[in-house]
């Protein structure tokens, strides 16, 4: 499964759930993404920690997080300068319509909605990771 | 209690353990609990409110939660620990907001699920509406849904 043209960045997991970051991670190595790329976060502020310390090529966010939630942590990655046009995959199960509305309208780049597989994932994401 | 607020969280629920986790999942016949608190070691509470008050709970076995989420993560797991709890808030989560997209014609808020676990915990149904079990059989073990809402519209 892995790919030699995967694109070296630093990727930030977002989740509150260790598992839900462990099971995108696995996804993420499966395909070809480097474990020493992958960063974890298990809130908003942790992850704008981060972002501030290393600069991160895609983000995949959670919304519902303590302390800071995805939307509240990616209008404030879309206010700095380095991460205007950085892709920001939201992976939740917030499912409603007026959900997606809200995340696309706060700067979310794509939205998918939690359960997925590895490879409607890895099909939604691939091309932000392509060399 | 209306069916039209419970469906959404039965078909999110098949959804989930059918499609996403692969499992051969059969319901058996809804029934009503005689002992409301009568529920199983690990127990997924989404709690509901609008024109419909009440909860909504999935309950598991010990045994049948470390399997579960065993087969999310794909990771083998024996004891209930922290992971085990948190990979069961993960599938209530999905659950929680997969029925929301099902509920939106409705004034209903549903809160952020909680996981509780023990052998005597109690939740807090509504006063006088009785508490219907919907019994689920997986390969990975038995866990049922039980759901008492009093409507207020």
């Amino acid at each position: 499964m892995a790919s030699t043209s995967i694109k070296r960045m630093n990727i930030l997991i977002v989740d509150d759930s260790g598992v839900m970051r462990r099971i995108h991670k696995n996804i993420l190595i499966e395909y070809g993404v480097e474990e020493s790329d992958i960063i974890e976060a298990e809130d908003g502020k942790f992850a704008l920690d981060y972002s501030m310390a290393k600069p991160i090529g895609l983000f995949l966010v959670d919304w519902n997080m303590p302390r800071m939630n995805g939307l509240d942590f990616v209008r404030k990655l879309r206010a700095m300068e380095a991460y205007r046009t950085t892709p920001i995959i939201m992976i939740t199960s917030e499912a409603a319509r007026y959900n997606v509305v809200e995340a696309i309208q706060a700067g979310v780049t794509n939205y998918i909605v939690k359960p997925i597989k590895g490879k409607a994932l890895f099909e939604k994401i691939g091309k932000y990771l392509q060399a | 209690m209306r069916a039209q607020y419970i469906n959404p969280f039965l078909k999110a629920s098949m959804n989930l353990f059918k499609e996403y986790l692969g499992l051969k999942v059969t319901s058996g016949k809804p029934h009503l609990l005689d002992d409301p608190q009568n529920l199983e070691e690990v127990s997924g509470i989404i709690g509901l409110a609008g024109e419909t008050k009440g909860a909504v709970v999935l309950s598991f076995s010990r045994e049948t939660a470390i399997r579960m989420v065993s087969r999310l993560e794909g990771k083998e797991y024996t004891v209930l620990g922290n992971e085990v709890l948190d990979g069961v808030g993960e599938l209530i989560n999905i659950i929680a907001g997969n029925a929301k997209q099902d509920l939106l014609e409705f004034r209903i808020d549903i809160s952020l699920p909680g996981v509780i676990t023990g052998s005597s915990y109690k939740i807090r149904w509504p006063d006088g509406i009785p508490v219907v079990r919907i019994p689920f059989t997986t390969e990975l073990g038995k866990f049922s849904v039980n759901v008492s809402l009093k409507d207020i519209a």
